[in-house]
């Protein structure tokens, strides 16, 4: 045995990001994922970059399950899986004829995942959603721009409610996979979007009632305490300290040449620096515009104060061609038919004794329809007809014409 | 019911936001998880937050530099099937309890590790706090904001990230368990945890059609889905038209906008023609109320909702519905309410298992199990 979850099959009805996100992942770890794609794409594909994104390492049967021949074969590959997982909005996987119920007749034990935008029932659930959504209601677009300052709220571009909800599935997988792997059990999870987003926020909690206290934002949106954040230096570079504790606060005080500050009652304690935050924030501002910020790292470095240079990653090229990224496996690459040469991130879990891999890039439209449908038993001829009828495809001379990537 | 993590024990000797959250999916999975802390308690729990985190487990407080505290956490490991843990590389070695030492007395052991940065990275041994994360791996500079330069993220994202590598890596390394009949050193880090999302941004692709590339982009103002964020008279939305529904009336219908282009054909206008007409929206959408807009968007079938704070989540209509609103009664300050688990399992249902222990509550109960 080599890989974690050497064995498993996982059919992919997904698309967008949410829910084949999750597939990647556990495809990474070793399932073997098909995803089942529309004869037309998935309706990601248009948007590249966040489709490579959840896409790689899976072969790709393009299948219109809408068709009662596409159906049929949709649910043989069901009956040869362990996992089935998509994010269809309520009521589509019943009427495509694909739902729990309808898998667990093909396959009694299999582990069946619905990520929703919004969840199962509820004044939302026939709703559709996307990310945008999930960082307004969570209140991290609040909290993100520091509205309470007066800024407009901020989206955060990495679209990390997609990938929340997508890996809320994945654990929701894998304990339903353990389950079923001690009892011979299957069952059916859920999990949403909106769910994911207020995972983010989840220190948010009331007391009686009434709002347990958070740190905010500043209105220049640097940091929440005048100890833990951003600093202009000379030449307009920047610096990112933490100094949490009152030990690393003396040595901080030493290194910008305030040591005064050490002995004055109001920044005696971490709860007296919270509340004299912008007294103190001041004097370190006009301090820190002294220097370069290799100079304070080096400085805050050799006195034991933690502290950081924020890395500009000129687009994401910087991380993926970092060669410590690259050599520590954090960085994967892989060869696209069409496209050349991809990168993204790579193994983010490693394993010593059952190592993950990544299978592959992102496949091409229906890249393994006649594979796929050779495993199911069916023969050239019958292939043929089904893509003659439109029912499956495999990628031809047009596809170019017909596909983004 | 049973949880599908019923009968698997787990010693979470972590600190921080990372590890006990990623725990706490597992938690509230069934597991049986002792918190293994220093006498006089995990330093973090001096955040008020923590108490969230920390919920769903026992706490044992033992001092692994004693002898006496080594000799009960040996006897507490015969007993694990999960380790969790989350300092510097090297610090459980110098402890005695490093992954080989552990995993040649109890191979049956899933020992994992969340460091800041990966054994063997140059960060290795820097200092791993969440900010500094999110400044090492690019996520401060990768956000637009209101200025220019890096945006520290409120949410800390990188551990945000990493605790789902936890809960993945732990429950892989179980069911590889089921037929090896091993445990393994399964290891992740906060930056990591970082790089998770950066799956729909960062892609390097040699032969990339631009045009469709660049539209992902960081860009001032910060990207498509930042203009569809407006001011209402009392307060904020995030209203959007890639929604995949099927409106039956036109935002800028709603709105009393006649004069309005087609929403698709709109996004493919040049910026300053976009502006133009976003600033008729913008003054369209302060005549409503934040709650009126919402709903008279949501009747149409318009993808939108209410920028509220986090603690307004919890009169969300959704968030009650997906039962998410929870009263936990926390032994420090009583009643609170606190986001449920997000996991929804039928075979095996999820529940919070109690509220966060006190340092060392469990002392007796778990040493008197042991035979102490």
């Amino acid at each position: 045995m080599t890989l974690a979850l050497q064995g498993v099959r996982l059919i992919d009805f997904g698309q967008y990001l949410a829910g084949p996100f999750g597939p990647m992942i556990l495809g990474d770890l070793g399932a073997e994922i098909i995803k089942v794609e529309p004869v037309t794409g998935d309706g990601m594909r248009l948007a590249t970059k966040p489709f490579f994104g959840c896409q790689r390492g899976k072969r790709d049967i393009a299948l219109n399950v809408k068709d009662p021949r596409g159906l049929a074969i949709a649910l043989e590959l069901v009956r040869t899986a362990d996992v089935v997982h998509h994010n269809m909005t309520a009521g589509v996987a019943t009427k495509l004829g694909i739902d729990y119920q309808a898998c667990k007749q093909v396959k009694p034990d299999i582990v069946y995942c619905n990520t929703w935008a919004y969840g199962l029932e509820g004044p939302l659930a026939r709703f559709g959603g996307l990310d945008p959504l999930y960082q307004a209601s969570s209140g991290l677009e609040h909290e993100s721009a520091a509205v309470h300052e007066g800024n407009v709220p901020l989206y955060y571009r990495f679209g990390m409610c997609d990938a929340s909800n997508a890996m809320l599935s994945v654990v929701a997988v894998l304990g339903a996979l353990y389950h079923r792997k001690r009892t011979g059990e299957g069952q059916e999870v859920w999990t949403s979007l909106f769910d994911g987003g207020a995972i983010f926020t989840s220190d948010a909690h009331l007391v009686g009632g009434v709002p347990a206290p958070r740190p905010h934002l500043d209105k220049e949106l640097m940091g929440v305490s005048a100890t833990y954040r951003l600093y202009r230096t000379q030449d307009d570079d920047w610096i990112c300290i933490a100094a949490i504790t009152d030990d690393e606060f003396r040595r901080l005080c030493t290194v910008l040449g305030v040591d005064e500050l050490v002995d004055e009652p109001r920044f005696a304690t971490g709860a007296s620096r919270s509340e004299h935050r912008r007294q103190l924030e001041t004097i370190f501002e006009a301090r820190f515009r002294t220097k370069t910020a290799r100079f304070w790292t080096r400085t805050l470095d050799d006195a034991g104060v933690p502290n950081e240079v924020p890395v500009d990653t000129q687009g994401g090229e910087a991380p993926l061609f970092d060669s410590d990224n690259v050599e520590l496996g954090l960085v994967a690459r892989y060869a696209h038919p069409l496209l050349g040469e991809m990168r993204q991130f790579g193994e983010l879990i490693d394993f010593s004794e059952t190592p993950g891999r990544v299978a592959g890039p992102p496949p091409l439209v229906g890249q393994n329809t006649r594979a796929v449908l050779h495993e199911l038993g069916h023969r050239d001829p019958e292939i043929d007809a089904l893509i003659a009828d439109g029912v499956c495809y495999e990628p031809d001379d047009h596809y170019a014409e017909r596909f983004a990537n | 019911m049973p949880g599908a993590l019923d009968g698997v024990r787990i010693l979470d000797l972590s600190w921080g936001i990372a590890g006990p959250l990623g725990v706490l999916l597992l938690a509230e999975q069934g597991a049986d998880v002792i918190k293994v802390e220093p006498p006089g308690g995990d330093p973090f729990r001096a955040y008020d937050g923590y108490r969230v985190w920390n919920r769903s487990r026992r706490s044992l407080t033992v001092d692994l530099k004693s002898d006496r505290g080594r000799d009960v956490f040996e006897r507490l490991l015969r007993t694990a099937d999960v380790i969790v843990e989350s300092f510097r590389p090297g610090v459980m070695d110098r402890l005695g309890f490093g992954y080989e030492t552990v995993h040649a007395a109890h191979p049956r052991v899933v020992y994992l590790s969340c460091p800041a940065y990966p054994d063997g990275h140059r960060f290795a041994q820097r200092p791993g706090y969440d900010a500094l994360v999110q400044a090492s791996s690019g996520q401060m500079w990768e956000q637009p904001g209101w200025r220019t330069g890096p945006i520290f993220l409120h949410m800390p994202m990188p551990s945000m990230g990493a605790f789902y590598l936890i809960s993945t890596g732990v429950l892989a390394a179980l069911l590889a368990r089921e037929e090896t009949g091993r445990g393994q050193h399964v290891t992740t880090s906060l930056f990591a945890g970082a790089m998770l999302y950066t799956t729909q941004i960062w892609q390097h692709v040699e032969k990339s059609k631009a045009q469709l590339h660049e539209l992902m982009g960081k860009s001032y103002p910060p990207g498509i889905h930042q203009t569809m964020i407006f001011e209402c008279a009392d307060g904020w939305v995030h209203a959007s038209i890639m929604s995949g529904l099927t409106p039956t009336k036109s935002q800028d219908a709603i709105l009393g906008l006649d004069d309005a282009p087609d929403p698709f054909a709109f996004m493919a206008l040049p910026a300053d023609e976009r502006e133009k007409f976003n600033a008729k929206r913008r003054e369209k959408f302060k005549q409503w109320k934040r709650d009126d807009i919402v709903a008279a968007f949501q009747e149409h079938n318009h993808a939108i909702e209410a920028i509220i704070t986090p603690d307004e989540q919890f009169e969300h209509p959704q968030l009650i519905a997906n039962g998410m609103v929870k009263t936990v009664v926390d032994p420090v300050v009583g009643e609170t309410t606190q986001i449920g688990t997000p996991l929804h399992m039928f075979g095996t249902p999820t529940a919070i298992q109690g509220p966060q222990p006190t340092p060392g509550e469990h002392n007796e109960e778990i040493l008197k199990e042991l035979g102490l």
